[in-house]
């Protein structure tokens, strides 16, 4: 079983995947850590973002150990600068 | 009756008085009302120059966060009445106001300035939203210093 999920780029880790969002493969029980490794297979440019980026998973702060739900909304980002 | 809680984010320019007006209520004798406004001549830290400044979100998300904040308000100020949350989106020209945080109380001294302080400082950690600014020297994005910990 795999887990197939979209993940949504926002500011600078937009620019640097260059789009807005990517899909990816991640076998069944995943979690967060793995999925910041298999992003930075996918896109090396994102590589030196990705240890500050934070995780939003189906819209709630999400953490390394973390598990991922199937089908879940994913989404990474820099620390929020709005205000 | 049911207390107001505004939580907006929107493209179109913020009508302050309106939103002050939406959380006012019959026994409503005090709004604190906090807006930010694009600087466009800093002076401290690393002084520049902003001709503007461009706010993206993650709209769906920004808006349950935006929620969470006006809770948590009320849970630490049960006085309370109106909440106000809104971040204005898109490029926003010096001396635009780009946020706009209010709430509403029967009296001045029951936290409603306090609430208000919250709100922004809240917003600022956890909503998200980000800026690239552009000036003289070009554009760049401004990165948060707030790492969220569970709860947040």
């Amino acid at each position: 079983m795999s887990n197939h999920l979209t993940v949504l780029f926002f500011a600078t880790l937009k620019d640097r995947a260059g789009g807005r969002q990517a899909s990816i493969d991640l076998a069944a029980g995943a979690t967060v850590r793995d999925l910041r490794a298999a992003l930075g297979r996918q896109f090396p440019a994102l590589t030196p973002l990705l240890p500050s980026a934070l995780v939003a998973v189906n819209r709630q702060y999400a953490f390394d150990d973390d598990v991922l739900p199937p089908q879940a909304e994913v989404a990474l980002f820099p620390p929020v600068s709005g205000g | 009756m049911t207390l107001p809680t505004i939580c907006l984010l929107t493209e179109a320019e913020l009508d302050l008085d309106a939103l002050v007006a939406q959380i006012t209520l019959p026994t409503t004798g005090a709004v604190c009302l906090f807006t930010g406004v694009v600087r466009a001549v800093t002076t401290r830290d690393d002084p520049h120059q902003t001709t503007a400044l461009e706010y993206e979100a993650y709209r769906p998300m920004a808006e349950a966060k935006m929620r969470q904040v006006a809770d948590e308000i009320r849970a630490r100020w049960p006085s309370v009445e109106g909440v106000a949350l809104v971040q204005r989106l898109g490029r926003l020209a010096a001396g635009a106001p780009t946020t706009l945080i209010a709430c509403s109380a029967a009296h001045r001294d029951t936290g409603v300035f306090e609430a208000a302080r919250y709100g922004i400082d809240r917003l600022k950690e956890i909503v998200p939203v980000w800026k690239k600014e552009f000036g003289p020297n070009g554009e760049a994005w401004v990165e948060g210093s707030y790492t969220p910990t569970r709860g947040d």
